[in-house]
């Protein structure tokens, strides 16, 4: 078939490509930054007080890079590693040795995922519908005022909006948890308690998120149905007396929602480093989170395993939306 | 070629002004008048004129669609529907809606992507259907449709391409055969040739003269090209700074045009034979948010004389038929003028 020849597979290539690509840059970036993970441990130990023979210095050096596979040269170390990866294996953590990184990441994952695929959810979904009413029908009163609410609320920078909240409903108004992801001491158990517990937890990041995330998709959604409520074919369905709900459906919104698609996909991408901002105001255990530390403390394992996720689910999403564009678009066509 | 006198759409003194508030000044654009039209059942009517002097304007009026912010000041139109006149600027939206397509229906621009991008034709032609016609007969009509779409002479698997997948004439035919489709007794073109390469004008001329010997219904033509009212109108109106100034049969305007504007519009045509150099109008129509005082055309009129400068002259009938607004031609009946 002349799609699979001709488009599919140079675009699969290109995918792997770029995976790889990305994966090389995250395997080198973290080795030319100062932060000597081996000095870091000897640092602290040295810290806690233990003074340490000359020799016993040079063992514990040579232990610790054999454990942490940082052996040879950085070439050596790269075959290594890629060796480890395709027997799914990310290695050790060094900072919170030795967990190893699949288990860090198992642990934060769902946190990260169950709060940002719902709130990536609900402020497209939510911020679409009203984006999309409030650009057709931008004449109306409730329309402006949904925008000045929107201009107000989208600038905020999102520390402050979330610390706001926090401080509001959390510590003026005790209403919600100050911290954490559940109750401390809650085992995760399949229980309405727990996921009453989680969700109770959950609930002023994920408002937090879907204001702001929702007022972006507000805006964007709102000047694109305005834009398309000015061409021509929607004017001409007016003109030949379509009825309103035929025009806001089929004519706008469908044409609207167009590029919608293509920035949900990206933003579901971008799930997977998390979101850091929201798990430091909120304490929330996520990805965001252990990236974070992985970086301060020099933790190669632990930035190459988060940062996997995260080339791999940004270009596969990409290369989702590719792929089923003509499904929505029949003006795109592969050839 | 024998005109029925029974008028079907009436214009009485209509103003249509554009009003912008312009960071606290309101500025007003007299795009349509003070404009009398008595257009017949059964005849083409042209409207011509330089752009930028209300013609598209007028039509939106005609077909009643005035959204700010264009706005009716003055005046009403009338149409006649099943026999009974009917004022239609006072109708409700859904009525308004109603009359659309069914009684009345618009032919746009060529150039303008007037099909829904996403959908197939034969989808944009259901909901076009669907909006107009109760549900039992849908089915029928989209049988007719595609029956109409082979006798206008277009290929039958048209209804399942996409737009972008059709020519541009094709799309313009296609758009016109929907404006018929519901056997409307009045069809609006605005400028449907414009854009069009001459091959491609001849046939949507003929598809146009074809659908209204078929329906026997009117047709309203805007477009600046005098070539095609030429070919294709009964009567011409024309237009000049937001007012009709001169209107008369097709013949009347081209053997006889007696405004200077008319006579420029028609000498700027070329002949067959003659060598001369055409000469079109000196300057440029003036905006219509700041006429001239008197009559508007004056500043380019070769034969202006001072009451020009003053006051707008009415309509005189030097012909049966046949109207000007001109001082030239007489003093015109004051209070009726355009």
């Amino acid at each position: 078939m002349a799609f699979v020849k001709r488009y599919l597979i140079p675009r699969l290539i290109q995918y792997f490509l770029v995976i790889w690509l990305g994966i090389t840059v995250v395997f080198l970036i973290p080795r030319l930054t100062p932060n000597d993970p081996i000095m870091r441990v000897i640092g602290e130990l040295r810290g806690r007080g233990s003074t340490l023979e000359p020799g016993a210095m040079d063992g514990i050096i040579r232990d610790l890079t054999q454990l942490y596979g940082l052996e040879g040269s950085w070439l050596d170390q790269y075959w290594a590693f890629w060796g480890r990866l395709f027997r799914g294996d990310l290695g050790v953590s060094f900072f919170q040795f030795p967990a190893r990184v699949n288990q860090l990441i198992a642990v934060a994952m769902p946190w990260t995922l169950g709060l940002l695929l719902t709130t990536t959810a609900i402020s497209w979904i939510v911020g679409n519908i009203i984006g999309g009413l409030a650009g057709y029908y931008s004449r109306k009163s409730w329309s402006r005022i949904l925008d000045a609410i929107a201009m107000v609320v989208r600038p905020l920078p999102y520390y402050i909006f979330a610390f706001a909240l926090l401080l509001l409903f959390a510590y003026v108004v005790r209403w919600f948890p100050i911290t954490g992801g559940a109750s401390l001491g809650a085992v995760p158990t399949f229980t309405w308690a727990y996921i009453k517990d989680v969700l109770w937890h959950s609930f002023l990041p994920a408002l937090s998120l879907c204001v702001l995330g929702g007022a972006v998709t507000f805006q964007t959604m709102k000047l694109i149905v305005q834009n398309v409520n000015a061409e021509n074919f929607v004017q001409y369905a007016k003109m030949g007396g379509v009825t309103e709900d035929r025009i806001v459906g089929k004519y706008v919104i469908r044409n609207a929602v167009l590029p919608q698609i293509t920035g949900l996909a990206l933003s579901i991408g971008q799930i997977f480093s998390g979101a850091l901002i929201t798990e430091i105001v909120y304490g929330y255990p996520g990805l965001g989170m252990l990236l974070y530390r992985a970086i301060v403390n020099g933790d190669y394992n632990l930035i190459m395993g988060i940062t996997l996720f995260s080339i791999i689910a940004i270009t596969t999403a990409i290369l989702i939306v590719d792929l089923t564009y003509p499904l929505f678009d029949p003006r795109v066509r592969y050839k | 070629m024998e005109i029925q006198t029974e008028t079907i759409l009436r214009t009485e003194n209509l103003k249509a002004f554009y009003v912008l508030d312009m960071h606290g000044t309101q500025k007003i654009v007299k795009a349509v008048n003070e404009v009398d039209l008595a257009i017949k059942e059964n005849e083409i009517y042209g409207i011509a004129g330089e752009s930028g002097c209300g013609k598209t304007t007028l039509l939106k009026a005609l077909f009643n669609v005035i959204e700010p912010p264009l706005r009716l000041i003055g005046g009403k139109i009338y149409y006649r529907v099943n026999w009974e006149e009917v004022e239609v600027t006072s109708l409700s939206p859904e009525e308004k809606r109603r009359l659309r397509l069914e009684y009345i229906s618009y032919i746009p621009q060529g150039s303008m992507s007037v099909l829904n991008p996403v959908l197939k034709i034969k989808e944009s032609y259901q909901d076009f259907i669907a909006s107009h016609v109760p549900e039992q007969s849908r089915k029928e009509t989209m049988e007719l449709a595609q029956k109409q779409i082979v006798e206008l002479g277009l290929p039958k698997n048209i209804l399942n391409a996409y737009p972008h997948q059709l020519s541009g004439g094709m799309r313009q035919r296609v758009t016109i055969a929907l404006s018929a489709l519901l056997s409307p007794r009045i069809m609006i073109g605005d400028e449907p040739t414009t854009a069009l390469d001459v091959v491609v004008q001849r046939g949507v001329i003929q598809m146009l003269k074809e659908i209204q010997r078929k329906l026997q219904n009117t047709i309203i033509l805007v477009t600046h090209d005098m070539g095609v009212h030429a070919n294709v109108a009964h009567r011409i109106g024309i237009m000049y700074a937001g007012k009709i100034v001169e209107e008369g049969t097709t013949i009347q305007i081209f053997d006889n045009p007696l405004h200077p504007y008319t006579q420029f519009l028609i000498n700027s045509l070329p002949k067959f034979g003659d060598k001369m150099m055409r000469e079109s109008v000196p300057g440029s129509p003036p905006s219509l948010a700041d006429l001239p005082r008197g009559c508007p055309f004056h500043p380019r009129c070769p034969y202006t004389k001072d009451i020009c400068r003053e006051s707008m002259p009415g309509f005189s009938y030097p012909d049966e038929k046949h109207r000007v607004a001109c001082w030239l031609i007489g003093e015109g009946e004051h209070g009726k003028a355009s």
